[in-house]
């Protein structure tokens, strides 16, 4: 009886370290698919890093001002020429609003205006 | 043989063994416990992380970029006169310093000898193709600036070791490396510069600075009511993603660290102290004449003046001899108490690290009252004049300046002049710019006040250089109410034909405040709905 009951612990502890071996070696796969993992997403972050870092060199304003005026022949806005939302008349509202109030805001003469586009110019 | 000859071999073998043992095990301890002292260490010189520095609305203004440290081994085999020569063609280190650190650290303890600093891909595929032993590429950092010369001065920058040696990266510091620290490395510090106001006045000023062929130049914009300053600008500036000057550049924050005498512009202060300690009336009228003689001295005007002027056209005119009356009326030691609760006599303390103590006469007598009421005699940071300007108009309270966001918060202080005061000067500024000196500074629909200030500039010997000004405008808008005031400043410009060969503020400084005001008005959702008014020249 003892000796089966030995056999059968014997068995069990085989079979308890070929589990803990399985298991441990899943464990090891995992770490290391894991590192791997958090490698590529650090190397991800670094990229993202990079490209923002990028973005934000060429949506600089003093480049979006440069293409702006070589591309699109854009210029300075004189402040007659900005008005908000605000100001807009409201549905229904516009017929009588645009013909019986005054433009609040054409308090300036526009001393400055965008050149034309000239598609032929090259730019 | 014996038994005991057998037995003592036996026993020697065993204690051979358990000494072995104890070797390795001794090492094992030492290896896992205590690290390898004879390994060096790189990390130990790796540098400190720093946050990400952004404007008020997010827009990167500063980050830590990887790269890689190149270390070569001392202890590697390889031939070091020949490895120097190929590390120093493929990297561009210096190849004496680098063959001299190898020979030096050869049997060092930390046999590590730095090559080269956060090299290049292209560097780095060099370095490999050379197959050279005991070459570790060490991850490092470099702080980045994607605006470039954009806020150079403001902003500051890092020493190799990436700590911050010049403004905001040195005086914001501590946060930086505390928000390095924290939301697992992605925390930020967000300051309160708007970068598109900070290029657009960076823009201005070195349009002005071309046009006026000026020898430098520089600008501020600041929230009166905060005291968060949206740009500062000071040229000539330089490129701090170079890590070397090119000529013509400078590191020099001149509204900062410099300390000027601002001239007219300082007449604002005069005024105030009239109008709070009621000694004008703004319907007053002084005799100014053709000088004004303080004891031996005799005070001139810049330009020919009236017999008799209005208080309100003494600023406008900017009449030095008006001006020195209104000083002399309020006399030494109250001109002294008022500047200091202006914060005028002390350094001024920001975030930013650069600042400069004040000049001012040690001998407050007549003379002097008389000099500094118009702004001669007496030299601040054109960053202190703004901030005490912006306790002037704010409602009379005092501000401090700051370079991190306060997302609108009033910072306002105790009260340094009555709101009374306040509101005299602010029509007092609108008025100016109606029918002063200040006319070209007007932006249609904006309301905008100021004063400017033309200075003459002392040489290395102290006198005044022959026809050399420091002109500068220092404007509010909308000036009923104040949210924002926009300091603007030239050093020696020249008179062009546009202007008549005038270099004076008014030509040269007020324009340019007024340009910027109408393109950042919009910007900063200042209405512009002022109704227009007609100017003294005509123009509406």
């Amino acid at each position: 009886m003892i000796r089966v009951l030995n056999l059968f612990c014997v068995a069990v502890m085989g079979f308890t370290i070929l589990g803990l071996y399985h298991v441990s070696e899943q464990t090891r796969v995992a770490r290391k698919e894991l590192a791997s993992v958090t490698r590529q997403i650090a190397d991800e972050r670094s990229h993202i890093s990079v490209l923002e870092t990028e973005w934000q060199h060429v949506a600089s304003p003093s480049r979006v001002q440069q293409l702006a005026e070589a591309r699109l022949g854009m210029s300075n806005t004189a402040s007659a020429q900005l008005s908000s939302f605000d100001l807009l008349p409201r549905r229904g509202a516009a017929e009588e609003a645009l013909n019986k109030t005054p433009l609040r805001n054409a308090n300036a003469i526009v001393t400055a205006s965008a050149p034309p586009y000239d598609p032929d110019s090259g730019m | 043989m014996n038994d005991s000859v057998f037995q003592r071999r036996i026993i020697i073998g065993a204690g051979l063994c358990v000494v072995a043992f104890a070797l390795v095990g001794i090492r094992l301890v030492d290896v896992t416990l205590f690290g390898s002292a004879n390994q060096g260490s790189i990390l130990a010189q790796t540098v400190e992380p720093r946050a990400d520095l952004t404007d008020r609305n997010g827009e990167l203004l500063a980050r830590d970029l990887p790269v890689k440290d190149l270390y070569a081994r001392a202890d590697a085999p390889f031939d070091f006169a020949e490895g120097a020569r190929a590390l120093a063609a493929a990297t561009g280190a210096d190849q004496k310093r680098l063959l001299k650190g190898l020979i030096a650290k050869q049997h060092s303890r930390k046999p590590y000898v730095l090559v080269a600093r956060r090299i290049t891909p292209d560097q780095e595929a060099a370095v490999m193709a050379l197959g050279l032993p005991g070459l570790e590429f060490e991850p490092s950092v470099k702080r980045y600036y994607p605006d470039g010369r954009g806020a150079a001065q403001l902003i500051g920058v890092t020493d190799p070791d990436n700590n911050g040696v010049s403004g905001l990266e040195m005086g914001l510091q501590d946060r930086v490396h505390r928000a390095a620290a924290s939301r697992g490395g992605s925390g930020k510090v967000v300051t309160s510069i708007d970068m598109r106001v900070q290029y657009i006045l960076a823009h201005e000023v070195e349009e002005a600075r071309r046009k006026f062929s000026a020898r430098a130049g520089g600008g501020i914009v600041m929230d009166v009511n905060s005291g968060e300053v949206l740009g500062l600008v000071s040229l000539p500036d330089f490129d701090p993603n170079a890590r070397k000057l090119l000529p013509g550049d400078s590191t020099r924050n001149i509204v900062a660290q410099d300390r000027y005498e601002l001239g007219s512009i300082f007449k604002i202060f005069t005024f105030a102290q009239g109008f709070d300690e009621h000694t004008i009336r703004m319907d007053e009228v002084f005799k100014i004449g053709q000088g004004f003689k303080i004891g031996k001295h005799t005070i001139h005007e810049a330009e020919r003046m009236p017999e008799t002027l209005p208080v309100r056209d003494i600023l406008a005119e900017s009449s030095n001899i008006g001006t020195a009356q209104i000083a002399l009326r309020a006399g030494g030691t109250r001109q002294r108490a008022f500047l200091t609760r202006l914060g005028l006599l002390a350094p001024m303390s920001s975030e930013l690290p650069e600042t400069a103590r004040p000049l001012y006469p040690s001998n407050w007598g007549a003379i002097e009252t008389a000099t500094v009421g118009f702004g001669q005699g007496i030299s601040v940071s054109p960053l202190s004049f703004v901030t005490a300007a912006a306790s002037i108009v704010n409602g009379g309270r005092r501000i401090t300046p700051t370079f991190v966001r306060q997302d609108g918060v009033d910072r306002r202080g105790e009260q340094v002049v009555r709101p009374e005061t306040s509101r005299q000067m602010r029509e007092l500024l609108r008025y100016v710019v109606t029918n002063g000196t200040g006319r070209n500074a007007e932006a249609p629909g904006y309301e905008v006040g100021g004063k400017t200030g033309s200075a003459q500039v002392p040489g290395p010997n102290g006198r005044y250089i022959p026809h050399a000004l420091r002109t500068s405008f220092c404007a509010v808008f909308p000036a009923h109410e104040p949210r924002y005031i926009v300091f603007v400043m030239l050093d020696q410009p020249h008179g062009i034909k546009e202007t008549g060969g005038f270099a004076l503020a008014g030509h040269t400084a007020a324009p340019m405040a007024g340009k910027v005001i109408a393109r950042i008005a919009p910007l900063l959702g200042v209405p512009n709905d002022a109704p227009p008014v007609k100017l003294a020249d005509g123009s509406s």
